[in-house]
């Protein structure tokens, strides 16, 4: 499968004279699993933003799934079928985990009648049925109730992607999402985005774990002070001369 | 009920009224501080409509509510471009502006007051404030309410997953003026006369607190909020003066232990949890 | 003549506004807080040093303790109220903690006096009873030219001090950013305490001089200050020391001059319908100068 789901064009982004993006193009294939890496300050997490039309773009296009989306209000963004999770968890700290969740149905909501179904006064509806599933197969059911402020880190990053993935997206955009998890926790992360994967979610991950990007990721996209330095599988990636100079300096790149 | 408790009681079902006008909006996030605006509007309207217009009460509430509710719908417009510290000055000055335009309409009766001729007894009131109860743990609990408080936590991210942030807070505030529009008819309907030096600044203060103590997170909050101001002072039986100094410091430790109000999500769903373990359900430990 | 007889009475007030807009202001730039005790601490000033002088205190002596008194009252309010403000989340309904704390100590404060010293206006014995000048026709009363002068002086000083002491430069870091200021060495626990200081000495000078100059004291006193002193402030922009001077004069004689004019309550509708205009429009004030500390909220 060739088809492209994401096409990202020339995207340039600059603040107050800082650069941030600049002329940066990929394009992701429908199906595929795609890691964003880079040094810290490369522009990844502002790509995303980019995407999700929380920054508007100086320069260039971002089509998904054909159609252009590049000046689209973000609201409107998740209909076309883009979701993502944050690097600082951002969920509702007030609202219980089931809740969050829950949230990330309000694009399938169409009607007013479902914006003004009683959630909280029929047990067992459809709405709340389906995000309790959600979170069963991340193995977080047990903390359904629960209002996240109250729950461990690990937990509320998992939570994140499982909010995430309840607008059934197309491009499931993953901004760090297994940084501060343990093993185990990294593992079932894996399981679940394989499982989306399989599903047919496109996943586009920006990563710093490079076991974790190896274990998912059929590509990997690389970027370095806003701009691309490379394209390609991963495992060639740590070959390539740019790369390194990226992430060791030149000194080290000769002696390799 | 002796005319003495009766009285205590109407007092408390404005109370509850004018708790949630200003907790609907609070839970999305946005502090009033000019709820004695909103109230005086409606009870202006329903008291004009009664005594000039010479409309049941089963007309003037609602009337008043939808005219408090339509001045709401298109304050919200200014108001709603503020935020934080801003927003709860806006509300002040449009609290202040109301107090202004009443003090010198004379088809109001200016400064002396206005009469009000139908009377509305507990009979009236009591109904009135448990629909307004009813209708917000509706609201709250569908998920409109669960984006209005959403909304309130992030805006930014429920945005992103496809939250009309604006329609939400436009309405949120905008039935905020509509209850309030109802607790100045109730107002109105008990006493029979408006004054607006009651509609005051003081006034203002105790609703926004009602709702601060009791919680914002859920729509018990208000209730307990209102709760508490009208009967604890009762209890406690002191004087006037002392009875406030004792608010004021409780209102003073409150927000050093315990800020978010008596009644958390959290709490709420500790409870819950409780209860439906007791019933036998597979909940968490 | 008249007029001009209204402007002078109207700078007069107006000067009184403007310490207690600059002390508004000056909280709401540094530590993102709408202190609604400042009025009590104007209050607790006034009517502490006429309860004093009831007890045979000297009139200056007494005024003093006026000030003293508001400002340990402003202390204990930091105690109690910023200090435990621990921002979570720094959403909505949680920045309206210490503003409820400060509601608090407002409704605390108002009704210990009254309890205490009764609900009648009370009369200051002022020693300054016919000391003005006279230019032409005008009126000037000594006492309110020396009060004006006073407190313009101060402000000036005040905004000295900022610029250029050590305290100063300590008090505009953590305005602008906490957090960096802790990590450079700053003590946030005893510079805080600072700015409720200049709060309480600004209220309690601002009643001195109120007390001193129209004797009339009363446990309600605080009540119609501060809405010209919030108004004031708004006009010269939230956390905008200079535009509060302005802003203070501008409320003053304002106010003079519309009582002169239409009476007193037809002025609530322009000046707060301005007010509004402003907050929505240009929350900057009506100067747009920079403000102490960035953008909050």
């Amino acid at each position: 499968m060739t088809e492209k789901i994401l096409n990202i064009d020339m995207l340039s982004k600059s603040f107050s004279g800082l650069q941030v993006v600049e002329e940066v193009s990929f394009d992701i294939t429908k199906g595929s699993r795609t890691a964003l890496i880079g040094p810290n300050g490369a522009g990844k997490t502002t790509v995303f933003n980019l995407i999700s039309g929380i920054y508007t773009v100086d320069d260039g296009r971002i089509t998904l799934d054909g159609i252009n989306i590049t000046d689209m209000p973000e609201r409107q963004r998740v209909n076309c079928g883009v979701s993502r999770s944050f690097q600082n968890i951002r969920l509702m700290p007030h609202l219980s985990a089931i809740e969050n969740v829950m949230l990330g149905q309000h694009s399938r909501a169409r009607s007013v009648g479902h914006l003004m179904f009683p959630l909280g006064w029929v047990p067992g509806n459809r709405w709340a049925r389906r995000a309790a599933e959600a979170l069963g197969e991340a193995g977080l059911d047990t903390h359904a109730g629960e209002v996240v402020a109250n729950l461990p880190y690990g937990v509320q990053k998992r939570i994140e992607v499982v909010r995430a993935l309840m607008p059934e997206p197309k491009v499931l955009m993953l901004d760090e999402p297994a940084a501060g998890l343990n093993e185990k926790e990294t593992e079932e992360l894996q399981v679940l985005l394989e499982k989306a994967s399989a599903q047919g979610v496109t996943l586009l991950v920006v990563e710093h774990d490079m076991q974790f990007v190896r274990n998912l990721c059929d590509h990997v996209v690389v970027l370095n002070f806003g701009k691309k330095i490379f394209e390609g599988a991963p495992s060639v990636v740590n070959r390539d001369a740019a790369v390194r100079e990226a992430y060791l300096g030149t000194d080290y790149v000769d002696a390799a | 009920m002796s005319g003495y408790w009766a009285g205590i009681l109407a007092i408390l079902c404005f109370n509850i009224v004018v708790a949630y006008s200003v907790f609907l909006p609070a839970a999305s996030g946005q502090l009033n501080l000019g709820a004695a605006g909103f109230v005086a509007i409606g009870a202006y309207t329903s008291g004009y409509l009664s005594t000039d217009v010479g409309l049941a009460m089963w007309l003037t509430i609602p009337l008043a509510a939808l005219f408090t509710g339509a001045v709401a719908f298109l304050m919200s417009f200014p108001i709603l471009r503020t935020r934080g510290v801003y927003m709860v000055l806006a509300t002040f000055a449009f609290a202040e502006i109301v107090q202004g335009v009443y003090i010198n309409l004379e088809v109001f009766g200016a400064a002396a007051g206005y009469p009000v001729d139908a009377y509305a007894g507990l009979g009236v009131i009591a109904p009135v404030a448990l629909g307004v109860v009813v209708v917000s743990f509706f609201i709250m609990s569908t998920r409109f309410g669960l984006s209005m408080r959403a909304v309130h936590d992030d805006e930014r991210v429920a945005a992103l997953f496809g939250v009309n942030v604006r329609m939400t807070q436009v309405t949120a505030f905008t039935l905020g003026g509509l209850v309030a529009g109802i607790g100045g008819a109730i107002w109105a309907h008990q006493f029979n006369y408006v004054e607006i030096q009651n509609f005051n600044v003081m006034l203002s203060i105790f609703v926004l607190l009602y709702v601060l103590i009791g919680g914002t997170q859920t729509a018990f909050g208000p209730l307990v909020g209102a709760l508490f101001f009208t009967l604890v002072p009762e209890v406690l039986r002191v004087s006037n003066d002392w009875r406030f100094v004792f608010f004021g410091v409780i209102i003073v430790m409150m927000m050093v232990v315990r800020p978010e109000g008596i009644v958390t999500r959290t709490m709420t769903e500790r409870v819950t949890a409780l209860l439906t373990f007791r019933r036998g359900n597979a909940a968490k430990p | 003549m008249l007029i001009l007889q209204q402007l002078i009475s109207g700078l007069m007030i107006g000067g009184i506004y403007v310490m207690v807009a600059v002390a508004f202001t000056l909280t709401i730039g540094m530590l993102n807080f709408l202190n609604f005790t400042i009025p009590a601490l104007f209050m607790l000033a006034g009517m502490s040093a006429w309860g004093l002088t009831t007890l045979g205190v000297h009139w200056a002596a007494a005024l003093l303790g006026g000030v003293v008194i508001a400002t340990l009252a402003s202390l204990i309010v930091e105690r109690f109220t910023y200090r435990y403000m621990r921002v979570r989340y720094g959403d909505a309904t949680e920045h309206a903690l210490p503003l409820v704390s400060s509601l608090g100590f407002l409704i605390v404060f108002e009704h210990l006096v009254l309890i205490a010293l009764g609900s009648d206006p009370q009369r200051f014995p002022t020693p300054f009873t016919s000391s003005d000048i006279h230019i032409g026709p005008l009126i000037i009363g000594i006492p309110q030219l020396v009060s004006l002068f006073l407190s313009l002086v101060i402000v000036y000083g005040l905004s000295q001090m900022l610029k250029h002491s050590r305290v100063g430069r300590a008090l505009r870091s953590i305005a602008e950013n906490p957090d960096a200021s802790t990590l450079m060495g700053v003590n946030v626990n005893y510079i805080v305490p600072v700015v409720f200081i200049i709060t309480g000495v600004m209220a309690g000078l601002a009643g001195m001089l109120f007390t001193v100059n129209y004797g009339d004291v009363s446990a309600y006193m605080g009540d119609n200050v501060a809405t010209k002193a919030i108004a004031g402030m708004v006009i010269g922009g939230l956390g905008n020391i200079w535009g509060a001077i302005a802003g203070g004069l501008i409320v003053g004689l304002t106010e003079v001059m519309a009582i002169h004019f239409f009476g007193a309550d037809i002025v609530k509708i322009p000046i707060w319908g301005l007010l509004l205009l402003i907050l929505v429009i240009r929350p900057t004030g009506l100067f747009g100068h920079t403000t102490i500390g960035k953008g909050k909220f």
